[in-house]
């Protein structure tokens, strides 16, 4: 005779595999969706400290940021980089959503966290500077088909500005190394 | 043993594909300047697709292995990291390259705050951004130059390398108000911002007193900072005049650069003057004569 808490955790298991079974064509699509881990360290920022509720925003907000840039990729919708992205940034994703409507060639990021230390934080408080170790795998596809795919440390320099309730990616450049 | 054999076997079928697969391959340089065409070697033979993915860019084009491909100056105007892919026949090759910044072509330069009470010491605080003409930031180091000028008087001027496409300093005010220009400039690149310097709190202050039958008229001497700076109109000034019954104490604000007020009086008094923590002189008064 099986008991009731066997049944359960056996119901679970199978919700669990059969969940796991219809995410798995769609993983890219989930990927996407989840906050990407972002771990900020402001031991070297100058020439103001930053206070600690500014530094759990900005790591909050760039986690957005990024995830709300593989979005805007995935689905070709310039207008998700409304929230969290300004200025030179968001002008040149926005000309990458553009391009990729018109050639079909899309860019898929799978965002495995990112390490951020921040630089410089003006001493008005306008603007912060950060640096950004993001662990991704890219994919290129031309429609379905994928013509490059790989797993790569990538460095960023960010420039961040606050806006009214939050902080934005003004500056978002890949760099050669630190 | 079989086993292993038949492993080992199969592995190196699968490396043989691979490098099949790799027969057509792309050589772009480690490093190109924006907005500057260049081109990319490549190997192999027959017709290919070629895939260019930048920041901002994403271009395809039919190209033929063995030949160069050429890279229109247009598709690498923005800064970072490009993916150049080649497919043909027997596969993808990629090769990634970057993009680095053209020469410093415009400033991006915050200023703060927009008033300054005049002589204060690094009071202003001015960061310069230093962008190519496709607004990517120039990391190589730059030299900016700050000044603040304030009219028909002496300049101030420091320069400073820019660190990962940035330059900041702190600059003390001058010692005369007005509208002061802050400029940061590299080169003939220059960005100016206008600093509001204002006088600092009143010194030296002076008063003079007239009875006028049971009452007395006390003005002040225009009423300046410590560097001769008139202090803003509307600024409170306040009048103190001490005498048998106690004390009496009237705030009057500047108008037109002095401060004025009329004070009931009997006898004789002593009257002193205030603005903020600055003292001014007392003035005794008789009594009615």
């Amino acid at each position: 005779m099986i008991s009731w808490v066997a049944f359960r955790r056996l119901g679970l298991v199978l919700f669990a595999v059969l969940l796991l079974a219809r995410l798995g064509p769609n993983t890219a699509a989930w990927a996407a969706d989840a906050l990407p881990s972002v771990q900020l360290n402001a031991d070297s920022i100058s020439p103001r400290p930053i206070e600690e509720l500014t530094g759990k925003n900005i790591a909050r907000d760039y986690a957005y940021a990024w995830q709300t840039l593989a979005q805007a990729l995935d689905q070709d919708r310039s207008e998700l980089l409304d929230g969290y992205f300004t200025g030179f940034a968001k002008e040149t994703l926005s000309r990458a959503v553009a391009d990729q409507k018109k050639s079909g060639i899309r860019v898929h990021y799978i965002d495995h966290g990112h390490k951020v230390s921040a630089l410089f934080y003006s001493p008005s408080g306008d603007a912060m500077q950060l640096r950004d170790t993001a662990q991704l795998e890219v994919q290129v596809l031309d429609g379905d088909k994928m013509v490059h795919q790989e797993q790569v440390a990538l460095n960023y320099l960010v420039l961040m500005t606050p806006a009214a309730d939050r902080w934005v990616v003004r500056l978002l450049e890949t760099v050669p190394g630190f | 043993m079989r086993h292993t054999f038949v492993f080992f076997i199969l592995l190196l079928l699968s490396e043989l594909s691979l490098t099949g697969a790799r027969a057509a391959d792309l050589h772009p340089p480690k490093q190109v300047t924006a907005g500057n065409g260049f081109s990319i070697a490549t190997t192999g033979n027959g017709d290919a697709t070629f895939y260019l993915v930048g920041p901002s860019d994403r271009a395809k084009q039919t190209v033929r292995l063995g030949n160069a491909i050429e890279v229109a100056a247009d598709d690498v105007r923005t800064a970072g990291r490009y993916i150049a892919t080649v497919c043909g026949s027997d596969g993808c090759a990629s090769s990634a390259f970057y993009v680095v910044a053209a020469a410093p072509a415009q400033l991006s330069f915050l200023v703060h705050p927009s008033r300054v009470p005049v002589s204060a010491k690094d009071a202003i605080s001015a960061v310069a951004f230093v962008f190519d003409k496709f607004h990517n930031l120039v990391l190589q180091p730059v030299k900016v130059d700050f000044n603040v000028a304030v009219k028909d008087a002496p300049a101030i001027s420091r320069s400073l390398p820019t660190s990962n496409g940035v330059a900041w300093i702190r600059l003390n005010a001058t010692r005369k108000g007005g509208p002061a220009q802050v400029v940061a400039s590299i080169g003939s690149i220059s960005e100016h911002r206008v600093v509001q310097q204002v006088a600092s709190d009143a010194c030296n202050l002076r008063i003079k007193a007239t009875r006028k039958g049971n009452s007395v008229a006390v003005e002040t001497e225009t009423v300046r900072d410590c560097s001769g700076n008139p202090v803003p109109d509307g600024t409170v000034v306040t009048f103190t005049a001490t005498d048998a019954k106690g004390k009496t104490t009237v705030d009057a604000p500047i108008k037109r650069g002095t401060a004025r007020v009329q004070m009931p009086l009997t006898g004789g008094a002593t009257i002193s003057v205030a603005s903020g923590v600055a003292m001014g002189n007392e003035v005794r008064i008789g009594g009615t004569p």
